[in-house]
């Protein structure tokens, strides 16, 4: 119970934060919204059917928007050395973890509806029979997603390339999530019945445990000194 | 006059043989889909086994250069 | 470098040298030609052990770097960094070979191949391993965040060989035909085999030679003469 209240601060803390600047969210709004545009003329929707292709432009529009701000997790804290503060609290590293991973998941899963619903709406898409099954493979492809980038978030900001390294310390370690995301939205957007699916949510929701698992663990040789 | 008839003689046969069929043949027995495949496999194959080899030794030597420097450096 | 650590790197290398020369001979004297793929099917003697050794070179990478954030041990750092350095070598073999092969036997330079994406990808953990390791001030963070990376790939190849293969089941690809062709001659086995030993042998006397350098660089640093060492942290320099 303990540990949920101190997981709970941290996601407050980070979520206040985010409500105060508005850094990390309008950055990657504005960023999907914008790779939205520039889709409609890279890829001419009257030649090519935006339908047949949607899913693969909107996961992949959100991992890159999701870089810029799991990029910058821990860029405020880095900053102004408030680190150093947050490690002497008594919140277990693990803890802390979870609480960062569960800040960003809130706020990818915001992105990730806004860069549907602006796709929908730019597109024409028709979200097939199973918005449910959808939403859950959204959620958990993204909270796998956060989980690995989360913790290389932590990795790549104590380096001397900061967020430079993180996509290639996370894109190869990310396409179990890019290939059951997209084979699984593509199947929901074309109206298959979300029993089609299930095998893709599985698996998702396995490399979401054992990625949380990992990182939960992990996290304390990262951010030790 | 002799000389005139054998050239004559000799540009007559050269125009008479019908080299577009000859080309044709020595150039199809020469890349005929089987030898090409073959010689362009044993290319291929070589280049692997040089890549290989010049890869996996090329790391020890690079270790053995490093090395050297260092040890060099530790006794100097 | 210490004489032990030195005379059994030597060892091992002269076994492998061995082996390495009776594989040639086998290869290109000895074990038949394969019926469909014709000569270049002989490159499969050099790729399937390199690919062998890459994947344990990964899963030594992945203990060593356990027992050194467990442990906290240099030495399991050292033999961490060996092997990667090893597997990156060797998965650049299996990466420039397989297409090589590809190009004759399937027709194209490149193909979503399951097993040969796999191996891409593992290149790239393993670049991501040593930018890492060479990209902190403090050489210990760089062995930590190294150590990190090489658990998290470990943990994840698994699942990224799982995933490429249900997508590769989605969409079958162009050739039917799979690298090692239908079944092995006994002939074929044997020579692949040698393969696999020479290639282990010849991997384990250069991971040898590779850890006593890491030894020294070490020994260097604690004499506190870093500005000389090359590659303090064991980036590829």
């Amino acid at each position: 119970m303990e540990y949920l209240r101190m997981l709970g601060a941290v996601v407050w803390k980070d979520l206040v934060v985010e409500l105060r600047t508005r850094e990390r969210f309008a950055a990657m709004a504005g960023f999907t919204v914008l790779v939205g545009i520039l889709f409609n003329y890279a890829v001419d929707p009257t030649v090519v059917d935006p339908q047949g292709i949607a899913a693969g432009m909107v996961w992949l529009t959100v991992v890159f928007g999701g870089m810029l701000g799991l990029g910058r997790t821990f860029h405020l804290e880095e900053d102004e050395g408030a680190f150093q503060g947050v490690l002497l609290s008594p919140i277990p590293r693990d803890a802390l973890y979870l609480g960062k991973v569960v800040a960003n998941f809130v706020l990818l899963v915001l992105v990730t509806a806004l860069v549907f619903a602006v796709f929908g709406l730019f597109f024409g898409l028709s979200f097939g029979r199973a918005p449910g099954t959808l939403a859950a493979v959204v959620a958990l492809g993204t909270l796998g997603f956060v989980a690995v980038g989360t913790l290389f978030s932590a990795v790549s900001a104590r380096t001397t390339m900061g967020e430079t390294l993180l996509p290639i310390l996370v894109f190869p370690l990310l396409v179990p999530v890019v290939i059951y995301g997209v084979t699984a939205t593509k199947s929901l957007l074309a109206g298959i019945p979300a029993a089609e699916v299930e095998g893709n949510l599985r698996m998702l929701a396995a490399f979401a445990l054992a990625a949380l698992a990992a990182g939960a663990i992990l996290f304390r040789h990262v951010v030790e000194e | 006059m002799k000389k005139l008839l054998v050239w004559t003689a000799a540009l007559g046969v050269l125009w008479l043989v019908p080299w577009g069929e000859v080309v044709a043949q020595t150039a199809g027995g020469a890349t005929s889909p089987l030898a090409g495949q073959s010689l362009r496999g044993y290319t291929h194959m070589f280049v692997a086994y040089f890549i290989a080899w010049a890869l996996i030794f090329g790391w020890v030597i690079s270790i053995a250069l490093r090395l050297g420097r260092l040890e060099r450096n530790l006794k100097g | 470098m210490s004489r032990n650590l030195r005379w059994s790197a030597l060892v091992l290398g002269m076994l492998g040298t061995a082996g390495a020369l009776a594989l040639h001979w086998m290869v290109f004297f000895w074990v038949p030609t394969e019926r469909t793929m014709g000569v270049v099917q002989r490159i499969f003697y050099i790729h399937v052990p390199a690919a062998w050794v890459a994947f344990m070179a990964f899963g030594i990478v992945a203990l060593a770097s356990v027992g050194y954030l467990w442990l906290k041990d240099e030495r399991l750092d050292r033999a961490a960094v060996s092997a990667a350095e090893g597997g990156m070598v060797f998965t650049s073999v299996v990466l420039l070979t397989g297409p090589l092969w590809g190009k004759v036997a399937w027709g194209t330079w490149w193909t979503w191949e399951p097993r040969l994406t796999l191996t891409l990808l593992l290149w790239f953990i393993y670049l991501g391993y040593f930018l890492v390791r060479s990209a902190t001030e403090n050489p210990e963070r760089g062995k930590r965040f190294a150590a990190v990376v090489g658990i998290v790939g470990a943990l994840d190849i698994p699942l990224i060989h799982v995933s490429v293969q249900f997508f590769r089941s989605l969409h079958p690809p162009p050739v039917v035909l799979k690298p090692e062709g239908p079944t092995l001659d006994s002939e074929m086995l044997v020579t692949l085999f040698v393969g696999l030993g020479a290639f282990t042998l010849l991997f384990f006397s250069f991971f040898l030679f590779r850890y006593g350098l890491e030894y020294a660089r070490n020994q260097m640093v604690r004499r506190g003469t870093p500005s000389e060492v090359p590659g303090l942290s064991g980036g590829l320099s």
